[in-house]
């Protein structure tokens, strides 16, 4: 299952191979950066114009934690943030907010994304340890040119429940020598109301997002590219929280060589520098309920090195990637107290934590035959961490060392097959993770979906997982049908504890908990895909998935999602689009009271949309409208921090031109 | 041109026109692209300017990092140096007396003598130096504070040294007296010399004194950590007694206070601050004697602030002589309940 590249982009597989096959002389770079007319594909079923959030969550394999309606925490396998790699074409970025509201997704727009990757579990170590998995956004990547070509799209929208508005633009220039991509969005929403009409409050956000790249070619076959991505988010609210974003951030840079070689065993060389740079401040001022006035500023800062080489001789495939990375993560908590002549209170909830992670992965696939291949792959790698003020996680944990170093191995295998109609593959899989800043060096960081102080433990031990995959699926011309399933076994599963020691420093916490090692926390996941053509016309997907993780004395894991489908029904004639979708969620039987659960229930959504294309020379457009919650259902999902309700009917509109 | 030929007065004219137009129109289409790709790499210079500076805005943060060392030396200043306090002359020695800073404080004071005879140089035949601080109360009786009265030598550095706890500052109308005695070949001086005792600005060099159950009085001071981290920090105090005066006793002030041993300091660290809910930290320990006399524990601090140091303080026999147990009770937006025996220290 190693190449099992879930995803969203199966489908973009079989453009890029086509591009390929229609490659001519000017040649392979186009090859190499043809997931660039992916871009299409940046939409659901439902909407052509989405936010990175809305994009993710149409894969089967992600799932979301929701603080409001900004910078949801995707979580893979049913597994968070830490337990992934989070990347942007390989390039390791972390958030610089202590509570998770800044996963990396949330500094990228659809308009700079090409596709995304999604690596399930052992898979997905390409670009580093993990345990669930990988996620890569790809950013968008023109390819070179025979004569000078402009393209370009532009999006607008607005959608009515929480106002929101939406422009995004992007523009791409290329030749035979040269290459720009430029892009610029900018979305503003108000407060949105849940299925009852009463206006949750602090939910609005704002975000501008600019990207340029450059890509010059050094040689029939070298190219430089230099990319850049500024995005900043202000003024976003969190319902769940008791506070809100007054500003947030980051700045995405990188230097990339690519070299193709003609002959050889060789076929590329990919190398590319990255620096990147997060800042978020947050901000209670808005929040007059609040006892206590706090600052809560964060920054992260990641240099890193990635180099790739593509193999290929005969029927063996193989990639080699060099990562190297070091991330400084700093997050300061002030208090000011009730009399502001008092002194304040200053910690630090991230004592400048040093990460630096060098590793080599490698990925090999043999062809055995036309039908069925076999992948092998592994990586090993060094995690060292340094706390600059170890002194306070020695407060917790006395005698704490300074500095830990850890290896990291992970290997992978699976074995695909595929016969006439149907296709088979298994695989299995043996990784270590290190703890993340948080979990090894976080200092009273408040989570208010529990209401604990969280510690971190610098001698937690490697996370380490077992996993099973498997997958079987059926195709004939107009009906399809997909199982896949995986099971993981994870020794030391790090998880918070409540802790008899010390007491809670945020004034809305009840206790302190630390982090700790389980022996043991096992997680299944399945899901089953079908999709059929009724008619030419009309077409029907569905999905249905079901996970479930429980810890070494059989309770329940936190954030593991119940049963639940999704079903769709899309009509296409001519320019005109329908498509009408219901998704369920099953009562949430399995939750985790320890982790503040609660018994989340069912709930159903339908929504539905039409769209229509046109084309005006030399521009394409597409128009939509669509309501989503058409019965304004009142609900929260399994994972929505402090079951703040979601969104109730919502019209949405969007104008999409290209050319 | 053929075409053109056949046409009799205006073909020469057409074809030129014609030419032209196409010559000018592929120029200009030539200079449209030169003009775009100059557009492009003005553009790209115009970016990868902007991208300097927006580099530049974020390498320089929207909000300054705090600068955590600067800002604990701000609080606390830390005094390391023993300076010159006072120099008393006796018989022709002179007594050079040092404390941290050159200043006497409030509360536990480590002195250091080094006594230099007429000619200058260091007197080494010393065999006792006595060290008595002295205050006078308004109604002239002389009174004194916990003190080390036979001061130690210590051969290496060639000095003297003892501590004083100074139970009030010059300012509260005590006048504050050191009375010095120094035997030298079998010889003994005595001198005495008005000293000034300041305020200790350092709240985590506090001392508190207070009857106990026993109706005994004690002083309990600060020795250390002068400065304070947000970690765990070993915690120093010196506890004193007051022993009731023996009519008979001619030296009686020599003995007025002695250092109690075998007691317990129970200790409960807690954050005061209403919005801090009666915060606390874990691991602490209580303080117990060392071998030097001093009681010794450990104190986390979980974040910089004012703290109360909550004692209970137990005899050798493990009885209550003085404190309170304070409620444990995370209680957000009341000031935090202190013990009866509680020091308040700030970093």
């Amino acid at each position: 299952m190693l190449m099992k590249r879930l995803t969203l982009s199966s489908l973009l597989l079989l453009i890029c191979i086509k591009a390929v096959a229609q490659t001519d002389s000017t040649t392979h770079i186009e090859a190499v950066t043809v997931r660039g007319k992916a871009k299409k594909k940046m939409e659901t079923d439902m909407k052509i114009s989405v936010s990175v959030d809305e994009f993710l969550a149409s894969s089967e394999s992600i799932s979301f934690i929701k603080r409001g309606a900004y910078a949801w925490e995707p979580l893979l396998n049913n597994m968070g943030m830490e337990r992934s790699n989070l990347t942007i074409d390989g390039m390791h970025i972390f958030g610089a907010c202590t509570d998770k509201m800044d996963p990396i997704t949330s500094y990228l727009e659809v308009n700079n994304l090409a596709t995304v990757d999604i690596a399930s579990g052992q898979s997905g170590n390409m670009h580093g340890a993990t345990v669930g998995g990988s996620i890569d956004l790809k950013r968008r990547n023109t390819a070179f040119a025979e004569r000078p070509t402009w393209s370009g799209a532009y999006q607008t929208g607005f959608e009515f429940n929480n106002k929101q508005v939406f422009n995004l633009g992007n523009v791409s220039f290329a030749d035979q020598r040269f290459v720009f991509d430029g892009s610029a969005s900018f979305r503003k929403a108000g407060n949105y109301s849940d299925g009852l009409g009463n206006e949750v409050r602090h939910s609005q956000y704002t975000k501008l997002n600019s990207a340029v790249g450059m890509a010059y070619k050094t040689g029939r076959l070298s190219s430089v590219r230099v990319d850049a991505i500024f995005d900043q988010a202000k003024d976003v609210g969190f319902p769940a929280l008791p506070m809100d974003l007054w500003l947030s951030r980051a700045l995405i840079t990188s230097a990339a060589y690519k070299q193709l070689f003609d002959d050889g065993i060789v076929k590329a060389w990919d190398s590319k520098v990255y620096y990147n740079a997060v800042e978020h401040y947050m901000d209670d001022t808005t929040r007059p309920e609040n006892l206590v006035h706090m600052d809560m500023p964060g920054w992260s800062t990641t240099y890193g090195l990635l180099s790739n080489l593509q193999l290929q001789r005969g029927r063996y495939s193989s990639e080699v990637q060099l990562n190297i990375y070091d991330n400084v993560s700093i997050a300061e908590m002030r208090m000011y107290p009730q009399d502001r002549s008092n002194r304040t209170m200053f910690a630090y909830s991230w004592p400048w934590v040093t990460t630096r992670y060098a590793g080599l992965s490698l990925d090999n696939n043999w062809a055995l035959s036309d039908k069925s291949q076999v992948n092998l792959g592994g990586s090993l790698g060094l995690h060292y961490n340094r706390s600059k003020y170890v002194e306070f996680n020695r407060i917790f944990h006395p005698g704490a060392p300074q500095e830990k170093t850890r290896a990291l191995p992970s290997i992978h295998a699976s074995y695909q097959l595929q016969l006439n109609h149907i296709h088979f593959s298994a695989g299995t899989g043996y990784g270590h993770r290190a703890p993340s800043v948080s979990e090894g060096y976080g200092y009273y960081i408040y989570n208010s979906f529990d209401r604990y102080d969280y510690i971190g433990n610098p001698d937690l031990n490697n996370e380490v997982s077992y996993e099973v995959n498997a997958s079987v699926g059926y195709r004939k011309e107009k009906f399809g049908i997909d199982v896949k399933a995986n099971y993981f076994h994870i020794d030391q599963y790090i998880i918070g504890r409540i802790l008899s020691l010390g007491s809670p420093m945020n004034y809305q916490s009840v206790g302190v908990k630390g982090y700790t090692s389980l022996d043991y926390a096992t997680l299944f996941n399945v899901s089953i895909k079908g999709d059929y053509h009724l008619s030419h016309n009309v077409h029907w997907n569905a999905l249905l998935t079901y996970a479930r993780g429980q810890d070494d004395r059989g309770g329940n894991l936190p954030f593991i999602r119940p049963l639940s489908y999704q079903t769709a029904l899309h009509y296409s004639r001519k320019k005109l689009g329908i498509q009408t979708s219901l998704n369920r969620d099953f009562a949430q039987a399995h939750f985790s009271p320890e982790f503040g659960e609660d018994r989340t229930a069912a709930y159903t959504i339908w929504n539905v949309s039409a769209d229509y294309r046109f084309a005006f020379k030399p521009c394409t457009a597409t128009i939509q409208v669509g309501v989503e919650n058409i019965g304004n259902t009142y609900y929260s999902t399994y994972a929505d921090w402090g079951n703040i309700p979601r969104m109730g009917r919502n019209i949405f509109t969007s104008l999409k031109v290209n050319f | 041109m053929h075409a053109f030929a056949r046409l009799p007065v205006f073909t020469p004219y057409l074809a030129k026109r014609l030419h032209r137009y196409l010559f000018k129109s592929v120029l200009s289409f030539r200079c449209n692209v030169n003009y775009f790709l100059r557009r492009i790499f003005s553009t790209m210079k115009g970016t990868l300017c902007c991208m300097l500076a927006i580099c530049l805005a974020i390498a320089s943060c929207t909000k300054d990092k705090t600068d955590y060392e600067a800002e604990l030396d701000d609080s606390v200043i830390e005094h390391v140096e023993f300076q010159e306090a006072v120099t008393i002359s006796s018989e022709g020695y002179n007594i050079r007396v040092e404390a941290l800073n050159g200043t006497f404080y409030k509360g536990y004071n480590e002195v250091r003598l080094q006594v230099t005879n007429a000619s200058g140089s260091v007197e080494h035949d010393i065999s006792a130096v006595t060290f008595l601080p002295i205050n006078m109360a308004s109604d002239g009786r002389e009174n004194t504070c916990p003190h080390q009265h036979t001061l130690l030598y210590h051969a290496e550095q060639d000095y003297f040294s003892g501590y004083a706890v100074f139970t009030e500052t010059s300012e509260n109308v005590h006048v504050w007296e050191l009375q010095i005695s120094l035997t030298v070949a079998g010889k003994t001086s005595t001198a005495r010399q008005a000293i000034t005792v300041r305020p200790q600005v350092n709240k985590n060099l506090s001392m508190t004194s207070f009857v106990g159950n026993d109706n005994a009085q004690y002083v309990i001071a600060l020795v250390g950590p002068q400065k304070p981290t947000v970690s765990e920090n070993e915690l120093l105090a010196g506890i004193y007694k007051y022993n009731e005066p023996n009519a008979a006793s001619a030296n009686r002030l020599e003995f007025a206070y002695t250092p109690v041993n075998g007691y317990t300091l129970q200790l409960d660290p807690r954050m005061p601050e209403p919005s801090m809910g009666n915060h606390s930290s874990p691991n602490n320990k209580d303080l117990l004697q060392q071998a030097n006399g001093l009681y010794r524990g450990i104190v986390n601090y979980t974040m910089t602030g004012n703290w109360t140091l909550n004692f209970i303080m137990l005899n050798d026999k493990g009885q209550i002589i003085k404190g309170t147990v304070v409620p444990g009770d995370f209680t957000p937006g009341v000031v935090g309940v202190k013990s009866a025996l509680h020091i308040d220290i700030l970093f």
